[in-house]
């Protein structure tokens, strides 16, 4: 019984000339009716890339798509649309003035003459809701509801389209466990209603649990595509990064030394004031590691900015090495010591628009030899980028060049480079190896247990629970802002911490 | 040493490109009017940029001009100065250019978009024009002295000093101070500063305007306009002073302020490329997130650089009235000096030595395009032309893309990241 | 003062209606019918040109060369009936596509060649003021004014029945026929932007352009469209310079006007209703400016500072909305402290407390 695939795609061609990344080459990709098939590969991959270009977002350089069959060249998402393709994006596309009704009925209004019928719409979005069983209240203001409610219009908004061919980017990577699991549900019901759902994901626990196939890419190429059933998750990583992957990072036990770090009743508000981080405690030690782990957005960032002086405290406080570096600047923070390896390198961790002399020196520049009596000393400056870029292995850029054109790698050793230089007493590193391939993720975890060794005292942010339980010496699991529970990394079992990311407590006596 | 020039040379190709390109569609409307491009641009070019004598593109160089005995002789144009040279008057009128382009681009340099500079040389024009002669009167009435004329040499000396110093320094810190506004709404409550300084242009010139209509009026000439200055505040041009021998500057006011901007442009040049300060700015302007990171004070750098760019605006709106016009006439403050500044960077690209380049050519196509007027031409053709450079040169990443693409059909593979190594983008 | 601005947002909005109607009121009976009329008839383009800059900012597109298509507009409009001894109402009409011409060709430099928007609006706006001299002298030969028997001014229309109302009737009646287009651009635009289909695509567009294109709409043609309306807008109000007051044209006759209806619009928060009365205010300011200029008597009130007022309550309205921001969001903070501090007491009462079975 040969059924007609919802979607072919072959010999998926697209360059990015502004970055230099070939995002797909040479690309072939199908998904038939009714299976909820998981697109899964690294940061990077081209994942999005791809499924932009089957919505209309991105233009391929070359490609031959079949929608049920139909040869088709999609120039715009109205025309994938049309097609009965839908998306739901990574970020969500909605206009946060706008109710639930005009954003799941924007550019589809019900008209007359090109006057809208507000109350049909209103009465048409209710209706929707009601026979998908995702209940939205149609008139609520869009900006005012919650991340798992905007997800759910954005569902609507595809399904009011009429959409068969379902493509959800990422889709839990914002959700609790529970509305992850509402989530599920349905996703298993829209495909046994017969339409074809692309789940874009890189946990691969998710896959086990909703997908009937999956397609793996790496580095803008397809690797393969398999019945979930067949497959194991360490088979799927290892098409993922494209060798045997080893996690355990060689290292001694940790020897501890004094409190370095102290957090104690910490509140942080984050973005326009919404509560983030509640009455956190906790203290790292010289010579441990100390792990955060947590699904993304439950009150890392905010925390760890805070402890980085990039973000005002509410209440409780900080103490560096004895100090009280709660209402402390930058710089003061981190002439006591302080070193961060920051989440997002791009715009925070290092300036693109400049060459690697200017981005090695960022955090002593004040201060001889790079400068004397407010004028820069260039000679220093380009030692030390010289002897960073020997020691970190750092494929330099040209001269004077700006670092734009460096890999994800390699900036990420640059800012390695220059925080650990000058030997730190408290590293935080959020997300150390975020997009960055297997190389320098080795490398960076070597590093930073050299560190460790070497008696600095650091902080771990981590969403990958594997890097957190493989680096770790002790590991705080963070739910909703809160600290659920510190465990010993020896305790502590992919389970355990998996319930208390959800938000669950461990029983002991169980 | 090669490579600098080439990258000196990959900076350049596109606005001299532009200019081409300006110069070449600006003789469609030359064409319009019914004259012959080519002879109209060398005109232009030489009632712009050349001395006496000049006829065509060639005579910027070497120009033939007869001599008081009627007979042909051969000069080396730039430094014939014989009754007077082109390149005087583009001095002059480059001054205030050559200010306000350095104040728009150490705002830009800073991530601010300010395009303040208008509103902050009016008013440092006024303070300027204001103490020009208040300051004076002053001190003669407490000296007892009638006028500048009337006092003695040393009196005189000194206050020449004194006066224009105090003058030039108050319409900078006025103009610092407005532009310091627009700069702490953005550091402080997020106000968009391209839209906060344009109502801010507004108000000035409307303000300046009243000033001059009301209060600061002098007398009941037909157009409102302030009293002169004092002669003690007159930055005396060259012809008139210092070199009031040399016949290069005759016809030009050209006078210290061109040294002033000069000096400033060198100093603005070491502040932002050699200084921890310029330093800190820039890293601001190129990612905030990772100034704030690093420890860098954002709030204070972008402050500071706002100040900076207001203060070279008030001094480019007090040279203009010390150094040239000597009084401040109706219509003076809606003409939009600051805003050619503004052009000016664009067109530079940062880069300071531009600036001086691109201040003195549309200064000199200003211009040679005025007295074109002379013949058959409206001087606005200068403006049509410089409007198309600027639009060209905007045009920079449709040109590259254009170019890539082509390079891309013809090379696919070439260029295309496969391993992790850094692959340096070619640069065009 | 942040958090009663904040708790008060509502009666603050509401004060500052309140004190607009009684300023307008207080304008009405104070200031003399002729001083109004000409207020009305400033305002003019201001109305018009603010619309112009809202219906872009509200694509998303901040038009910085209002004054650049106005200037066209009012150049058009009478270098077409220069000695034609037309109707002024084609030079009104070549005005407008003119301007919508230009509104069009800025919308392709900018979102197809990808220009950068501010550059392209000031060399825009200079290209316009240098080109409409060049042909002022080259194609009719004159300086400075552009002018000709031919050229008429446009006529006044009396409103029928509301001209004979006591009082209001002969301030709103006897105007020409762009004063009344224009009260009925406000409505239209409002209509336009709550009620319609495009309307609301434009919005969307403006709010969040990568939420428009996935679902599915044109963005580039929804911007091209109000960017192209925009200049139309801009081009009429353009004509009533040059027709509507006088019947010439000036070298730079807007003289800056299009920057202040660029500021007016982004005063009123870019909405229509809100655009109009402040163009009215800016209006009455100009007209009382030019009367007391005019007038022997000297006045404790200067005329030119009156036409700052405006200005300045654009500048204190950005403050405002800024404030609002962050007003909004330490008050959040504030209450999210006073909560956990109140939880965590709490907490620490439980563990004191003996524990209940
Ligand atoms: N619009 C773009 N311009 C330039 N480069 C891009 C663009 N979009 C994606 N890329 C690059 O293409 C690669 C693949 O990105 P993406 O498809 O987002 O990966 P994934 O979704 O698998 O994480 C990345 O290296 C990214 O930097
Ligand atoms: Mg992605």
């Amino acid at each position: 019984m040969e059924e007609t695939l919802a979607v072919e795609m072959r010999h998926v061609r697209k360059y990015f000339a502004s970055s230099n990344v070939l995002a797909a080459n040479d690309v072939d990709f199908e998904v038939r009716q009714g299976e909820v098939h998981a697109l899964v590969g690294e940061n990077g991959a081209g994942k999005t890339t791809l499924m932009n270009m089957l919505y209309g977002l991105v233009h391929p350089d070359h490609a031959e798509i079949y929608v049920y069959g139909e040869p088709v060249r999609i120039s715009h998402p109205d025309h994938a649309i049309r097609l009965g393709i839908g998306m739901v994006h990574q970020h969500f596309k909605l206009v946060p003035s706008f109710t639930v009704a005009e954003n799941i009925m924007l550019g589809i209004e019900p008209n007359q003459f090109g006057f809208i019928n507000g109350k049909s719409e209103a009465e048409i979005v209710r209706e929707l809701a009601q026979n998908f069983g995702l209940p939205v209240d149609p008139n609520a203001r869009v900006s005012e509801l919650s991340v798992g409610m905007q997800q759910r219009v954005e569902i609507l908004k595809t399904l009011q389209r009429d959409a068969r061919i379902l493509i959800l980017d990422e889709p839990t990577a914002v959700l609790t466990p529970q509305e992850v699991h509402e989530l599920y549900n349905v996703i298993r019901r829209l495909a046994d209603d017969g339409r074809a759902v692309i789940l874009i994901t890189h946990k691969l626990l998710e896959v086990k649990e909703v997908a009937d196939r999956v397609s793996v890419m790496r580095r803008g190429k397809m690797i393969g595509t398999h019945d979930v059933a067949d497959v194991t998750i360490r088979d799927m990583a290892n098409m993922m990064v494209g060798r045997e992957v080893i996690l355990q990072v060689e290292k001694q036990p940790a020897t501890p030394g004094d409190v370095v770090l102290k957090v104690e009743n910490l509140l942080v508000a984050g973005m326009g004031g919404v509560p983030a981080v509640f009455g956190v405690s906790f203290d790292v030690r010289a010579g441990e590691i100390f792990g955060i782990a947590g699904v993304s957005g439950n009150g890392q960032t905010e925390l760890i900015e805070a402890i980085a002086g990039l973000r005002p405290v509410d209440g409780g406080r900080i103490m560096l090495l004895d100090h009280d570096i709660t209402d402390v600047n930058v710089r003061t923070r981190r002439t006591e010591g302080m070193a961060h390896i920051p989440e997002d390198r791009m715009t925070m961790g290092l300036n693109l628009q400049t060459n690697l002399d200017e981005n090695v020196i960022v955090t002593s520049y004040q201060k001889p030899p790079f400068s004397s009596y407010g004028i820069l000393n260039f000679q220093p400056m380009r030692e030390l980028a010289a002897r960073l870029a020997k020691k970190y292995q750092i494929a330099s850029a040209r001269v004077g060049e700006e670092i734009k054109t460096l890999s994800g790698g390699n900036l990420q050793k640059v800012v390695l480079a220059r925080e650990l230089e000058g030997e730190p007493k408290f590293i935080i590193a959020n997300q150390p190896t975020r997009g960055v391939d297997v190389g320098s993720i080795e490398f960076v975890h070597k590093t930073l247990v050299e560190e460790r060794d070497g008696g600095a005292a650091i902080l771990l942010v981590s969403v990958e629970l594997e890097e957190i339980m493989s680096l770790s010496d002790r590991i705080a699991v963070i739910f909703e802002g809160r600290i659920m529970a510190v465990l010993d990394a020896a305790d502590a079992t992919e389970e355990d911490l998996g319930i208390l990311m959800a938000g669950g407590t461990l029983d002991k006596k169980e | 040493m090669l490579k600098r020039l080439q990258i000196v040379g990959g900076h350049a190709a596109i606005p001299l490109f532009a200019v081409l390109l300006g110069l070449v569609v600006g003789s469609f409307f030359v064409f319009l009017a019914g004259a012959n491009p080519i002879q109209v641009y060398d005109q232009l070019f030489c009632e712009g940029f050349g001395s006496r004598g000049c006829e065509t593109f060639d005579d910027l160089l070497i120009v033939e001009a007869e001599n008081d005995d009627g007979e042909l002789e051969t000069h080396f144009a730039p430094f014939y100065g014989e009754r007077g040279h082109g390149m005087a008057i583009v001095l002059e009128k480059a001054t205030p250019l050559i200010l306000t382009a350095l104040a728009a681009t150490i705002a830009f340099k800073a991530g601010m978009f300010s395009i303040g500079m208008d509103g902050q040389l009016v008013l440092g024009a006024l303070m300027a024009g204001f103490l020009g002669y208040w300051i004076p009167d002053q001190i003669y009435a407490a000296t007892g002295v009638a006028d500048f004329e009337a006092a003695s040499s040393v009196m005189r000396t000194v206050m020449h000093i004194v006066v224009p110093t105090l003058a030039i320094s108050a319409a900078m810190i006025v103009g610092a101070i407005y532009s310091w506004f627009a700069g702490f709404l953005k550091v402080k409550l997020n106000v968009n500063v391209l839209i906060s300084t344009i109502i801010l242009n507004a108000i000035a010139v409307q303000f300046v305007g009243y000033m001059i209509n009301f209060p600061l009026r002098a007398d009941f000439n037909n157009i409102a306009r302030t009293r002169a200055i004092d002669d003690s505040a007159w930055l005396v041009p060259f012809t008139r002073g210092l070199f009031s021998e040399i016949e290069w500057f005759r016809g030009s006011r050209t006078g210290v302020g061109i040294i002033i901007a000069l000096i400033a442009a060198f100093v603005i040049w070491f502040y932002l490329w050699r200084s921890t300060s310029g330093y800190e700015q820039r890293m601001t302007s190129g990612s905030s997130l990772f100034a704030r990171f690093s420890g860098i004070a954002t709030e204070k750098a972008a402050l500071r650089a706002m100040l900076i760019s207001g203060a070279l605006s008030g001094l480019a709106g007090a040279i203009m009235i010390l150094g040239v016009e000597r009084r401040i006439v109706d219509g003076f403050a809606s003409s939009g000096t600051g805003f050619d500044g503004v052009l000016v960077a664009i067109l530079a690209r940062e880069s300071i030595a531009g600036i001086v380049l691109v201040a003195m050519f549309f200064a000199g196509l200003q211009q040679g395009a005025i007295n074109l007027q002379f013949g058959d031409l409206p001087r606005q053709l200068g403006g049509i032309i410089i409007a198309l450079i600027i639009l060209f040169s905007a045009m920079e990443n449709f040109f590259r893309e254009t170019m890539s693409r082509i390079r891309h059909r013809i090379a696919p593979d070439a260029m295309t990241q496969t391993s992790d190594d850094a692959v340096p983008v070619e640069s065009g | 003062m942040l958090e009663l601005m904040v708790k008060y947002q509502d009666d603050l909005r509401r004060t500052l209606l309140i004190g607009g109607v009684i300023l307008t009121i207080l304008v009405f009976v104070a200031l003399p019918t002729n001083v109004i009329q000409s207020g009305i008839r400033l305002s003019t383009p201001f109305v018009l040109g603010s619309l112009a800059a809202l219906i872009a900012s509200r694509a998303g597109v901040l038009n910085l060369a209002i004054e650049g298509k106005m200037l066209l507009g009012s150049f058009i409009a009478v270098a077409v009936l220069f000695q034609r001894d037309l109707d002024p109402a084609v030079g009104v009409l070549a005005a407008t596509i003119a301007g919508g011409v230009l509104g069009l060709i800025f919308a392709i430099l900018y979102l197809q060649i990808r220009v950068n928007l501010i550059i392209l609006a000031l060399a825009l706006n200079l290209f316009v003021a240098n080109a409409t001299v060049f042909f002022m002298r080259t194609e009719f030969g004159v300086f400075g004014t552009l002018a000709d028997p031919s050229i008429r001014g446009l006529p006044t229309y009396d409103l029928p029945i509301i001209k004979d109302l006591p009082f209001i009737g002969e301030l709103i009646s006897g105007y020409n026929g762009i004063v009344y287009i224009s009260w009925m651009m406000v409505v239209a635009i409002w209509v336009l932007l709550r009620k319609t289909q495009f309307g609301r695509h434009i919005r969307a567009v403006g709010e969040n352009k990568e939420a428009a294109e996935t679902a599915g709409i044109n963005v580039t043609r929804v911007q091209i469209f109000a960017l192209t309306l925009s200049g139309m807008l801009a081009g009429f109000a353009g004509s009533f310079f040059s027709l509507g007051i006088l019947s010439q044209f000036l070298e730079n006759m807007t003289a800056g006007r299009g920057w202040i209806a660029l500021t007016i619009s982004l005063f009123a928060l870019e909405r229509p209703l809100p655009a109009f009365f402040t163009s009215l205010f800016f209006g009455f300011s100009e007209a009382l400016s030019l009367d007391l200029q005019n007038s022997e008597t000297v006045s404790f009130l200067p005329p030119d500072i009156l036409l700052l007022m405006p200005q300045v309550a654009a500048i204190g309205a950005l403050v405002l909305v800024a404030l609002r921001i962050r007003g909004s969001e330490l008050l959040k903070r504030r209450q999210f402290v006073a909560q956990f501090s109140k939880e965590l007491g709490d907490l620490k009462r439980m563990v004191i407390s003996p524990g209940q079975d």
